[in-house]
């Protein structure tokens, strides 16, 4: 055991078969589905299904094997093989990669299911099947990789699937757009955690988490750094300030994609990163600071942007955004237990909000916009009930999932004494039960407004037309009502094995983290509670207030109009995040391209490739005056070589 | 003292044999004939071979027999393989002028 | 001493004869007496072998290649009519240069201290010329070959080989290797077709 609680022999060593069923199984899925897509057809939908199902079974299966301890070891360690010397390659169960491999699997097992109504009619169906589970089998790469190197792989081919599944309908301009943006943000990422591998390897001479891990501080003066590098990746990742605006317009992938990749899963994996790196982190106060700061600021940002959106999957991407800020600021504060147990819960509520929507989308044909629903309730009730306990567990209400993980957010923040944070964790969350309740009042009380002229509820017609997803005939319903039943009650009961301090939940992470025994803040955790639930409730009247009153029902239209007008610019510009990278990335970098292409590259680049022409040219006139093709001018040269080396030996014989 | 078996000057021989080899360059050069040139290559590598023997019998030592035994058969290979050529290049232009046969000018 | 001015003199002026001839075959004669007196000259260096050997092949079997090949030449129309000269005017006082060059080696090389004698085989000197075991006789020469340098000897048979073959390649019989018995069958095809068409005659 070191210093930090940490066992550095990071699992038992052995061979286990389950490992590679539950990693390789994905890949073969897409690889058949891409394959053979054009003579599965709806049948690739079953299998890309199948195969998570089994995957996830196996990773039940190998819940043993991931929770064993011994000697200090945790988990399993499957190695794979070593390139060079500190370059060895593994797979690694433990705890941590569990409860990752279970949401991967189980909640994206739920979601393809979920996506075989969805994508029932889409002529490419098997191509996004294929997507999916190249998705998740780049996903376990991530988070069962034992080395740092193996991760940024995964890292890597996350980004890439994410890449294809946002620009899934390639025909709609905006949406190879997003694809680009999220792709390139991504890779400043990859670049960053590529930059904190290099530091590693240069400090400690290897790349597998046990030996980083095993002395942290062997990375000084560079741990900071290293951490912050990573942090880049993980912020890249998982839409955090300042890297966080791909992140809503990669709603323009399917709604399924949506849920698995941009809200239950690989958007965490800055949370794993963090999590993961928990002996790096608990060395670094600056690192628990900075990446603490960010994370709170993020959840604070995306909750107040939430607000001001009117798409519905727009909303959700701002509330991902901002509750991926809560954990993490959990993690980054150490309270690394509590971000983890965010994420967990967040899985299922957020995939159970996409999903429900997702269910309304279909149900108005691909209308996304809150202002022209309205009275959902009578038209999507499996959505309705579903979405109501989502709702209730993203505000924090007892005793639904996030209830549980988000107080323990807040209060791990007060508990490592960043009372301010813990002041804007509380302040989010009653902003966070507001835009929640506003998007669940507008979508599903009231009168369907859809049949209004647009207009007049202040949708702006032609931004209206450009978002729209493409038109779907109706799958078997069940297929789409299942997953999101499921999750429902998840989002409900998803929370309870963390209740006390003595749950399965703390039982299970006691050996994975750091410890520190830290005094008992000022404030009680009681309080705190009392506290989230008092922003809950107040959230949650100013939106009952505004949108759910019988006054405010009855003049729906007019209110939507009337806030839309009224809306303060600096939300509805994000803040002029974009318009920031525009002038101090894009603009520049567009100068530099022009500098370069008119002026460097022809008289540079141009002139030198003519200068090794001109240069070859006379050097092979030069050689092509000796080739006369005459015998006799060879002879000559021959006799006049013969003449050299015999005035040499006569030079050379007098010498000596 | 060994010199004296020698009927002349040891000088005398390399100076002959100097002769006869500028000779046969001066042929191969001058000459446009292919089979004129290979005769005047022989004038050459007896001219070696002279020298090769006249320095044997000065130094007594049949190592010079030996290389000029050596000469005498890649002379002779030398001179099939020319003439094989001469006749192939005959047989494909109908002319044997090596100033003709220019194919390879650069 | 005088015996080395005559051959001398006959080796000199029957090489200039050589490339000065107006047709091959004339150089050809030339060449003949050019190792004729070679010959000679080898016998009074005491390398009676090689004065054999030099007559048996160059005179014997080299010039008569060399015959053979203007024979077969000549049959055809005009194959020494020489075209235009191409060869650079630089060459001739080039040539010239280089062989005062090899003029000046030849007598810095006579100049220098002749290096002592350092004979690899042992031969007695004393001896008329052509008696056993004396310097350059068959015996002498051929002890030496068979066992200090048999192995440059083997070499010279290899040599001899790779011309054979390279001489085969070049000159021999253009068309490609038919095996025997595809051969056959065409043989026999042709004589069937010869007799038909005699029959139809």
């Amino acid at each position: 055991m070191s210093a930090y609680g940490v066992s550095h022999h990071m699992g038992i060593d052995g061979n286990y078969p389950v490992l590679f069923v539950i990693w390789l199984l994905p890949l073969a899925g897409a690889i058949l589905n891409w394959a053979f897509g054009p003579q599965l057809q709806r049948m690739s939908a079953w299998l890309g299904s199948a195969v998570l199902a089994v995957s996830f079974i196996a990773t039940l299966a190998a819940w043993g094997i991931g929770t064993q301890s011994s000697d200090g070891a945790l988990g399993a360690h499957q190695a794979l093989f070593s390139w060079f010397p500190g370059f060895n390659f593994g797979l690694l169960l433990d705890p941590l990669a569990l409860i990752w491999v279970l949401i991967i699997t189980g909640v994206g097992f739920l979601i393809h299911l979920y996506s075989i109504g969805y994508m029932w009619s889409d002529s490419a169906i098997a191509r996004f099947f294929a997507y999916m589970n190249f998705f998740v089998f780049a996903m376990l790469t991530l988070v069962l990789s034992d080395n740092f190197v193996g991760l940024l792989v995964g890292w890597g081919l996350v980004g890439l699937a994410s890449y294809f599944l946002i620009g899934f309908w390639f025909f709609k301009p905006t949406a190879v757009a997003a694809a680009r943006k999220a792709f390139v943000i991504n890779v400043v990422g990859d670049v960053g955690i590529m930059f904190a591998i290099f530091i590693i390897f240069a400090r400690i001479g290897s790349i597998s988490f046990a030996d980083v891990f095993a002395n942290p501080h062997a990375l000084d003066p560079w741990l900071f750094w290293t951490c912050v590098f990573l942090f880049i990746g993980a912020a890249a990742k998982s839409a955090q300030l300042p890297l966080h605006t791909w992140l809503p317009d990669a709603m323009e992938g399917p709604t399924p994609v949506s849920a698995l990749i941009h809200a239950a899963t690989m958007v965490t994996a800055g949370v794993y990163l963090v999590a993961r790196c928990a002996p790096l982190w608990s060395a670094s106060h600056d690192a628990q600071t900075l990446v603490g700061t960010v994370g709170c600021l993020t959840a604070l940002a995306g909750a107040l942007l939430g607000t001001a959106q009117w798409d519905i999957k727009r909303i959700l991407a701002y509330s991902t955004m901002s509750q991926i800020g809560y954990m993490i600021m959990g993690v980054g504060v150490t309270a690394y237990s509590a971000g983890v147990a965010h994420f967990f819960t967040h899985a299922f509520f957020k995939a159970c909000l996409f999903l429900g929507s997702g269910i309304i989308i279909h149900e108005l044909s691909d209308e996304q916009d809150i202002r022209l629903m309205g009275g959902m309730r009578q038209r999507a009730p499996v959505a309705f009930w579903a979405m109501l306990s989502a709702v209730l567990a993203i505000s924090g209400c007892p005793p639904f999932a996030g209830y549980f993980s988000k107080d323990r957010v807040i209060y791990g923040a007060l508990e490592h004494g960043y009372v301010w944070m813990w002041v804007v964790g509380l302040i989010t969350a009653g902003i966070t039960a507001y835009y929640m309740f506003r998007l669940f009042f507008v979508t599903f009380l009231g009168t369907y407004r859809g049949d209004l002229d647009p207009a007049s509820v202040g949708v702006d017609r032609e931004e209206h037309a450009a978002h729209q997803e493409p038109h779907h005939a109706h799958a078997p319903a069940w297929l789409m009502a299942v997953p999101v039943g499921v999750l429902g009650v998840f989002s409900l009961i998803g929370g309870w094995i963390m209740v006390t301090p003595s749950s399965p939940w703390a039982h299970f992470f006691a050996q994975s983290f750091p410890r520190e025994t830290l005094p008992p803040p000022a404030i009680s955790e009681a309080v705190t509670t009392a506290l989230a639930i008092v922003m809950l409730l107040a959230g949650a009247a100013v939106a009952y207030a505004r949108y759910a009153t019988a006054p405010a029902l009855a003049d729906a239209p007019e209110r939507l109009r009337r806030e839309t007008q009224t809306l303060p610019a600096i939300l509805v510009h994000l803040y002029y995040f974009n318009e920031l990278i525009d002038v101090l990335f894009v603009r520049p970098a567009r100068a530099a391209g022009a500098f370069f292409s008119q002026w460097v590259d022809p008289h540079f680049v141009d002139g030198a490739v003519r200068e090794v022409v001109i240069t070859n040219r006379f050097l092979g006139t030069l050689v092509r005056s000796f080739q006369t093709g005459l015998l006799r001018a060879y002879a000559l040269i021959v006799v006049f070589g013969a003449a050299c080396f015999a005035v040499y030996y006569a030079l050379a014989g007098g010498a000596r | 003292m060994h010199a004296s078996l020698l009927p002349a000057a040891i000088l005398d021989y390399i100076s002959l044999s100097f002769v006869i080899f500028a000779i046969g360059v001066a042929g191969v050069l001058l000459r446009r004939n292919p089979l004129i040139m290979l005769m005047s290559i022989e004038l050459m590598w007896n001219a070696a071979n002279l020298l090769f023997l006249a320095f044997a019998r000065a130094w007594l030592n049949n190592a010079g027999h030996i290389f000029a035994f050596l000469v005498i058969t890649v002379a002779a290979a030398e001179a099939a393989i020319g003439l094989a050529i001469v006749v192939v290049v005959f047989r494909s232009r109908a002319n044997v002028d090596v100033d003709e046969v220019a194919l390879l000018k650069g | 001493m005088i015996e080395f001015a005559i051959l001398a003199f006959v080796l000199i002026v029957s090489a200039i004869f050589v490339i000065t001839a107006s047709k091959p075959i004339y150089s050809v004669v030339g060449l003949l007496a050019h190792f004729a007196a070679l010959a000679v000259m080898y016998f009074s260096l005491a390398a009676e072998f090689l004065a054999v050997i030099q007559v048996i092949v160059y005179s014997g079997a080299i010039l008569m290649l060399f015959l053979f090949v203007i024979a077969l030449l000549s049959s055809g129309v005009s194959p020494f009519a020489e075209g235009p000269n191409r060869l650079p005017k630089i060459a001739v006082p080039a040539l010239a240069f280089v062989l005062i060059l090899l003029g000046f080696c030849v007598y810095a090389a006579a100049r220098a201290p002749v290096a002592a004698n350092a004979g690899a085989v042992s031969a007695s000197i004393a001896g008329p010329v052509g008696a056993a075991n004396v310097f350059g006789s068959v015996g002498d020469f051929g002890r030496a070959l068979f066992t200090v340098y048999l192995l440059p000897f083997e070499i010279t048979a290899f040599i001899l080989m790779v011309a054979v073959i390279g001489v085969i390649l070049l000159a021999g019989d253009a068309t490609p290797y038919v095996p025997t018995r595809r051969r056959a069958r065409l043989v026999e095809r042709e004589m069937r077709e010869a007799v038909l068409r005699a029959g139809e005659e």
